[in-house]
C-alpha cells in the first residue's frame, strides 16, 4: 500500500502521522472551502496549519503542478498526495477534492441543462461574488510563496517577469517557462567550489 | 445541435487530450474548438452555463467538463469526461512528485529549484490578476474582496 521509503531528506515532512483518511476528508474539506476559487491558498493552508508541509515544499509543489499539463489544482491535489502518502496518496487527495464538486456539478446539470437562457440571474450574481472573495484568498497563497522566492538570487525580477509575460502580456505558458528557467537555471549554475 | 449519443469510448479520448494539452490552466479556446464546433456535442450556451456552474462549485473550476460530458452522453458521458480529463493529468503529476522525491540527494536539485521557483510565484501573481479582471467589477466587489483578505491575514 504504502510507498518505498524515501531517502533521508533534510526538509521532508515525516508522512507517518498522515492517513488516507485525513488526506481524503481534508481534501474534500478544501473543496468545500474553495467555492468560487483559490483551490491552491485552502491546500497551502490546510498542509501547514496541519505541519504536513513547509512554506518551501508547498511552493515547490506549486511550481512543478504547473509545469504538469492538466488542471493545476487537481495536479497540486496529486501532488501533495503523492508526497505525503505515495501513489494511494494521490488517489485520495484526488477522490478528496473532486467527489464534493462532481456530486454539487451532476445535481446541478440535472437541474439546468436544457434551461432556456442559460443560468438564472441570483446565480450569476452570487457567482460574481465568489469569485472577488477567491481573489483575496489567491492573494494569502502568493504573498508567502513571493516571500521564499524573494531570499533567492534574482527572484524577484524572474517572478515580476513571469507576471508580466503570464498575466500582462498573455503570452503562452512554455516560452515563458523557456525563457524564466534558463534565466534561473545560469543564475543558480553551481560555482567551482561546489563541483564534486 | 447537440448530439446525446456520443459513445463513452470517444467521449474518454476526446477528454483526455483535452485535459494533456492543457497547460497552466484550461484551454477553454481548444475546448470550444473540439466540443462544439468540431464534435457538435454541445453548444456555446451550454459551454458559457457550464463555465459558471464549475466557477461556484466546490473544487476545481474545471468541473464544467463534468457537465459537459454528460451533455455529450448522459450519465456515462460524464463519467468518461471526468475520468478522462483528471485521470491521466493526476496520474501524471503524482509520478512528477516522486520522481522530485526521488532526486532530492541530486547535487544539481537546489540549482534547479532555485530556477523554478520564481516560475511559480510570477504564475501566482498572474493567477490574481486574471481573477481581479474577471471579479473586481465595481464597489461591492472590491469590499468583499478587502473583507475577505482582512479577515485571512487577521487569523
Amino acid at each position: 500500500m504504502s510507498a518505498p521509503a524515501p531517502p533521508p531528506a533534510p526538509h521532508l515532512p515525516s508522512p507517518v502521522a498522515v492517513t488516507h483518511t485525513d488526506l481524503l476528508r481534508v481534501f474534500a474539506g478544501v473543496a468545500m472551502a474553495g467555492i468560487g476559487g483559490g483551490l491552491p491558498a485552502h491546500m497551502r493552508r490546510a498542509a501547514l496549519e496541519r505541519a504536513w508541509m513547509t512554506e518551501l515544499d508547498f511552493a515547490e509543489s506549486f511550481t512543478l503542478a504547473q509545469l504538469t499539463p492538466g488542471p493545476n489544482a487537481v495536479n497540486l491535489a496529486a501532488m501533495i498526495g503523492a508526497r505525503l502518502r505515495g501513489w494511494t496518496g494521490a488517489l485520495a487527495t484526488v477522490v478528496g477534492v473532486l467527489t464534493p464538486g462532481l456530486i454539487a456539478m451532476l445535481g446541478m446539470t440535472v437541474v439546468t441543462l436544457g434551461l432556456p437562457g442559460g443560468l438564472p440571474a441570483p446565480l450569476q450574481s452570487g457567482l460574481r461574488g465568489a469569485a472577488c472573495a477567491a481573489l483575496a484568498v489567491m492573494l494569502t497563497a502568493a504573498l508567502p510563496v513571493l516571500r521564499v522566492v524573494g531570499d533567492l538570487r534574482g527572484g524577484w525580477v524572474l517572478a515580476l517577469a513571469t507576471f508580466a509575460g503570464i498575466g500582462l502580456l498573455r503570452l503562452n505558458l512554455l516560452p515563458v517557462v523557456a525563457v524564466v528557467v534558463g534565466a534561473g537555471l545560469i543564475l543558480h549554475r553551481p560555482g567551482p567550489q561546489e563541483r564534486p | 445541435m447537440t448530439d446525446p449519443g456520443a459513445s463513452w469510448p470517444e467521449i474518454l479520448l476526446t477528454f483526455t487530450r483535452l485535459g494533456l494539452i492543457s497547460f497552466g490552466g484550461a484551454n477553454l479556446a481548444e475546448i470550444e474548438r473540439v466540443l462544439v464546433g468540431q464534435r457538435h456535442w454541445i453548444t456555446s450556451e451550454t459551454l458559457a452555463s457550464g463555465f459558471a456552474l464549475g466557477q461556484i462549485m466546490p473544487g476545481p473550476n474545471m468541473l464544467a467538463m463534468t457537465h459537459y460530458g454528460f451533455a455529450a452522453g448522459g450519465w456515462a458521458g460524464a463519467a468518461a469526461a471526468t475520468l478522462g480529463f483528471y485521470g491521466p493529468t493526476a496520474l501524471l503529476s503524482a509520478a512528477a512528485a516522486l520522481a522530485w522525491r526521488g532526486l532530492l540527494r541530486w547535487k544539481r536539485l537546489p540549482s534547479i529549484r532555485s530556477a523554478l521557483l520564481p516560475l511559480g510565484g510570477g504564475v501566482l501573481l498572474a493567477g490574481v490578476l486574471v481573477l481581479s479582471r474577471g471579479s473586481v467589477q465595481n464597489v461591492t466587489g472590491a469590499v468583499i474582496g478587502a473583507a475577505v483578505l482582512g479577515a485571512l491575514i487577521g487569523l
